[in-house]
């Protein structure tokens, strides 16, 4: 392989672990790749049906006094397309980019844990679809995403949904903080020789920081969901107001969780435009060192904001205060990754492909999405806004305009290198136009109708309140938006057959993934590659323009001795999807605990295989051994 | 209403200037405009609002300006093109952070400032406690209702003992103009929020524990308000009216409404007020497990306190405008034009078409329509 230097250790036979074929090699894999693609899927799934949710809201909101939905089911919808484009599209899609390409950028054969990455991606499935369960056991979660205390206690929510939300959401909570704990090690142990923490590609900075946040942001959630549950199943008063418990609590624990959130979604997305940006200007990023340590100021910031959700609730002022002033903090380091990515661009030569396009539209609707943030981090300013449109705008320039442009730049970005095809740029080009026509004609109407007065989470609204007009208009637009996803979607299926060959490196990229074939073998590299500086493919392609600002490394000495391993790759196994399968049925059995006989037969079962699950995988380990060189 | 069927001009302006035409925004009228302000706080908030607002448009032009211009000069270079390779500059660097900060600086002062005016809480404002239920808002007036016997205090200190009983009314917040109003703000059930957006930000309502909110009105005026927090089925139609009356006629308010309500004129739609009152007393239809009448044999708690419930602005927590016909409407269809209201989980559909014919149901209406407050009304703002 071209840019591998050192000896060559042991003769790397390809691997000759058995893969079986079809739909059984897909459900046993542990390879990174595959389980990237199942997450992906899974989430555009998700996205899809989230989408529909939207679509059927925007129809209910287009004419005032509508009579389309009825209110419960408005309410079941907005709480679900909420859950489900954090939960179950946009961090999941995270996730499934970051699991296929992470470790082909650091030069690893796969993740540190493959089986523990197998058993989260389909706890993360597996709680997707016990949470739309919920549809036909009586009824959706129709609390809100927040499910804000007491509200969601069982005299005022008496069906199953909250306990769907609660469960459904507790098993991805598991797959999301063993897929975080995965990550870390991947990345910080799993590096190929010289690739260090200075040279890694910002993408892997970006998912780095995003598994760190995840591990210290989604336990709130998780403690504050248990003890929801013990509230509704075991009588317990932790947010019940009349015995003694707080109402206030659950919103500081979920915001705690939900603050550090919003940047477990877009950070990933900032990482993938600071790969695309510099590939299509033919430039290194500007400013490296400036774009991953704002992403790291980010993360740090996220866990001291979460107040300014809560500017309503009466913290009273100086604690208002304080939240606003972290929250304004946060304008400096994502000023500087805009500023920085303009640089970058800056005296480029820009190639304007469709993963381009959408870079730049991240960054065109990011701006907007920051600067509506100003000013609801501004406590008096905010008592107006929050909780009207206004905020729904605010927060869909910032998850949509930002999360999913910058998605759509990675997909068409990395879609060769997984597909071994290219997408139809001209499909693309038309697609991306039509998405920024559309979402801006969807979303900034929203903006002038919440700061007329209209709040959110209504299934109707009065006529002659000046909102009707900017609705209607926003449901055409949502319309428009689900065409340009068909679109995708066509030339999705379309260029996965027809699609003209990728090559290794259709793009001229800098960065390792781009070294090997499209689609990349199962052990990625035949050899490690050694790493000399932050743009290793580049730095062998054009040597003479090769190097940081201080010139071109001189060949690390140390790094010529490295010995390369043998291929070691664990064997497919089953035992992580059980184990997935028995946790699920606990939790039903958990769900159903006022049907005492249900619930114990469903509890003994669940138990049972992921005992089962448990006793296989410490012999799956066993099964590794063969391959394993040292 | 002339004024309110221009939004297209507006917003089209609005989206030309994109967040900077706030400021040019602030002539709207519509009925919930948070930039049509009438109360000191909702003011205060504006006028925070609009330097904010320069910032972010100069901010925008200037950064998407730069984002533009990049792209299009650069987007066609020869085929083969290989730019300078610039890793990047410490010195700009270091200035576009430092950009930020100060903007941000600037922006927290003026946010703090507006904050410190806007949690003063004056000891001479006129108290009143706001409670949300699902889905309605109760007004409580301390000691300022009916005279109450010293006789029947049982305090040991007979100095604790009220003067008056609590004024109760619903739906409809009575205030005077310029002079500030402390809201007590509380929950009954589950959380809400007090949202007036012409006179003041939203502060939630949470059970368990009490908020305050101190605005003035500066203009009389029929204002709209709403609970902004989900709160239920029937969030979106929770819905109050503020209104902002000249103290004197307050105070005639307050006067007339402290007295117990009497039958006035001979009845509407043909309904007779007095059966109707027998009828609504009559434990058998169930109004007084829920309601309050003050002078009469209806003490039920749950719902709102209906005195006077002819000179309301609003059916419903503000679902439909007051009138008899809407009134008639509400109380044969209530489980239509409100799903999942508390009152016609008990009064279904059938239970309607068993116990009330439809003259019960216009002697019902003759009779709370009868019990009137005769007060000027002022505009709707």
């Amino acid at each position: 392989m071209a840019i591998a230097q050192g000896h060559v250790g042991h003769a790397s036979a390809p691997p000759t672990t058995h893969v079986p074929a079809g739909l059984a090699g897909w459900l046993s894999t542990v390879d990174h790749k595959r389980i990237g693609i199942i997450y992906m899927l899974a989430a555009f799934v998700f996205f899809i049906i989230g989408g529909i949710e939207a679509l059927l809201m925007r129809v209910q909101l287009g004419t005032p006094e509508n009579t389309f939905l009825t209110p419960d089911f408005y309410n079941q919808l907005f709480t679900m397309h909420g859950t489900t484009m954090i939960f179950l599209a946009v961090m999941p899609m995270n996730v499934g980019l970051g699991n296929y390409i992470v470790p082909l950028m650091i030069g690893a054969r796969d993740m540190a844990f493959p089986r523990l990455n197998a058993m989260s991606v389909w706890l993360f499935i597996l709680g997707g679809l016990m949470l739309y369960f919920s549809f036909f056991a009586g009824g959706a979660p129709n609390m809100g995403w927040f499910a804000y205390a007491p509200l969601t206690q069982k005299p005022y929510s008496p069906t199953f949904g909250v306990d769907y939300w609660i469960l459904g959401l507790l098993l991805t909570g598991v797959a999301s903080i063993a897929g975080a704990l995965n990550f870390i090690v991947t990345i910080l142990n799993m590096r190929a020789p010289g690739l260090s923490l200075n040279r890694m590609p910002l993408f892997v900075w970006m998912q780095l920081v995003v598994a760190f946040i995840l591990v210290f942001a989604f336990p709130a959630l998780t403690v504050a969901q248990i003890e929801l549950l013990f509230d509704r199943h075991f009588g317990t008063r932790f947010f019940v107001p009349s015995q003694g418990g707080d109402a206030v609590l659950w919103q500081h624990l979920f915001w705690f969780f939900g603050h550090p959130e919003v940047y477990i979604l877009i950070l990933p997305v900032m990482g993938i435009v600071s790969e695309t940006l510099p590939t299509f200007s033919r430039k290194p990023i500007f400013g490296y060192a400036f774009v991953a340590f704002s992403g790291v100021a980010i993360g740090f910031l996220g866990f001291l904001v979460w107040a300014h959700h809560m500017f309503g609730v009466g913290l009273g002022p100086l604690a208002n205060a304080f939240f606003a002033g972290a929250s304004f903090l946060i304008a400096v380091p994502t000023g500087v990754k805009i500023f920085n990515w303009i640089a970058t661009m800056y005296d480029g030569a820009l190639t304007l492909t469709t993963s381009m396009l959408y870079s730049i539209g991240f960054i065109a609707m990011f701006i907007i999405g920051g600067l509506s943030g100003i000013t609801l981090a501004s406590p008096p300013v905010d008592l107006q806004q929050t909780d009207s449109y206004y905020v729904v705008a605010h927060l869909h320039y910032v998850l949509f305009g930002g999360s999913i442009l910058g998605l759509f730049a990675g997909i068409f970005y990395w879609f060769p290198k997984v597909s071994g095809r290219m997408l139809d740029e001209r499909l693309g080009k038309v697609q991306f136009w039509l998405m920024m026509i559309s979402f801006n004609v969807t979303f900034f109407p929203m903006h002038i109708i919440g700061t007329d007065g209209m709040p959110r989470r209504i299934y109707t609204y009065e006529s002659g309140m000046g909102w009707d007009l900017w609705n209607l208009v926003a449901t055409v637009g949502s319309f428009l938006m689900a065409a340009s996803v068909l679109l995708f979607l066509w030339n999705l299926m379309v260029s996965l057959r027809r699609g003209a060959p990728a090559g290794n490196d259709p793009w001229d990229a800098a960065t390792l993934e781009w070294s090997v074939s499209s689609p990349p073998p199962v052990h990625n590299f035949d050899q490690i590659p050694v790493v000399q500086s932050r743009r290793p493919l580049w730095d062998h392609k054009y040597p003479e323009h090769a190097g940081d600002d201080h010139g071109a490394a001189a060949p690390d000495p140390l790094l010529a001795g490295f010995e390369q391993p043998a291929i070691h790759l664990p064997s497919p196994t089953y035992n992580p999807l059980i184990l997935g399968v028995g946790l699920t049925t606990l939790f039903f059995g958990i769900l159903y605990s006022s049907i005492p006989p249900l619930s114990i037969s469903l509890a003994i079962a669940g138990l049972a295989l992921v005992a089962l699950a448990i006793v296989g995988w410490v012999r799956d380990s066993h099964k590794d051994s063969p391959y394993a060189a040292h | 209403m002339g004024t309110r069927h221009r939004p297209s001009v507006r917003g089209m302006l609005f989206a030309a200037l994109a967040f900077g035409a706030l400021a040019l925004a602030g002539c709207s009228t519509l009925p919930a405009s948070t930039l049509d302000t009438y109360g000191d706080h909702a003011r205060r908030i504006y006028e925070l609002l609009v330097p904010i607002a320069w910032m972010a448009l100069a901010v925008f032009l200037v950064v998407e300006g730069a984002l533009i211009y990049t792209v299009l000069r650069y987007r066609r270079r020869a085929a083969g093109t290989m730019p300078r390779q610039v890793h990047g500059n410490t010195k700009v660097e270091i200035m576009w952070t430092i950009a930020p900060a100060l903007i941000v600086v600037v922006i927290s002062v003026l946010t703090f400032r507006t904050q410190a005016a806007n949690s003063q809480m004056p000891a001479d404002a006129l108290q009143v406690r706001a409670i949300g239920h699902q889905w309605w808002f109760e007004f409580r007036y301390p000691e300022q209702g009916a005279e109450l016997d010293p006789a029947d205090c049982t305090k040991s200190d007979p100095k604790e003992c009220p003067k008056r009983a609590d004024l109760v009314t619903a739906s409809d917040l009575y205030i005077p103009v310029g002079r500030p109003v402390t809201v007590q703000l509380e929950a009954a059930d589950v959380m809400h929020n007090f949202w007036v957006p012409k006179l003041a930000g939203k502060t939630y309502m949470i059970p368990g524990k009490i908020n305050y909110l101190t605005f003035t009105a500066e203009q009389a005026g029929i204002y709209r308000a709403v609970c902004a927090e989900f709160c239920g089925e029937a969030h979106a139609l929770m819905r109050f009216r503020v209104i902002a009356l000249e103290q004197a006629e307050y105070d005639s308010w307050v006067a007339q409404h402290r007295v117990a309500p009497v039958i006035g004129g001979n009845g509407v739609l043909g309904g007779d007020p007095n059966r109707g009152k027998e009828l609504f007393l009559n434990a058998r239809n169930l109004c007084i497990t829920c309601h309050v009448i003050d002078g009469t044999g209806a003490k039920g708690i749950v719902g709102p306190n209906l005195s006077y419930y002819g000179s309301r602005q609003t059916i419903a927590a503000g679902i439909m405008p007051y009138s008899p016909e809407n009134l008639e409407r509400w109380l044969k269809h209530g489980y239509e034009l409100k799903p999942g209201n508390l009152m016609n989980r008990v009064l279904t559909r059938d239970w309607i078409a068993a116990n009330l014919t439809d003259q019960d149901i216009k002697d019902l209406v003759a009779y709370l329509d009868s019990m009137k407050v005769s007060i000027a009304s002022p505009p709707a703002r």
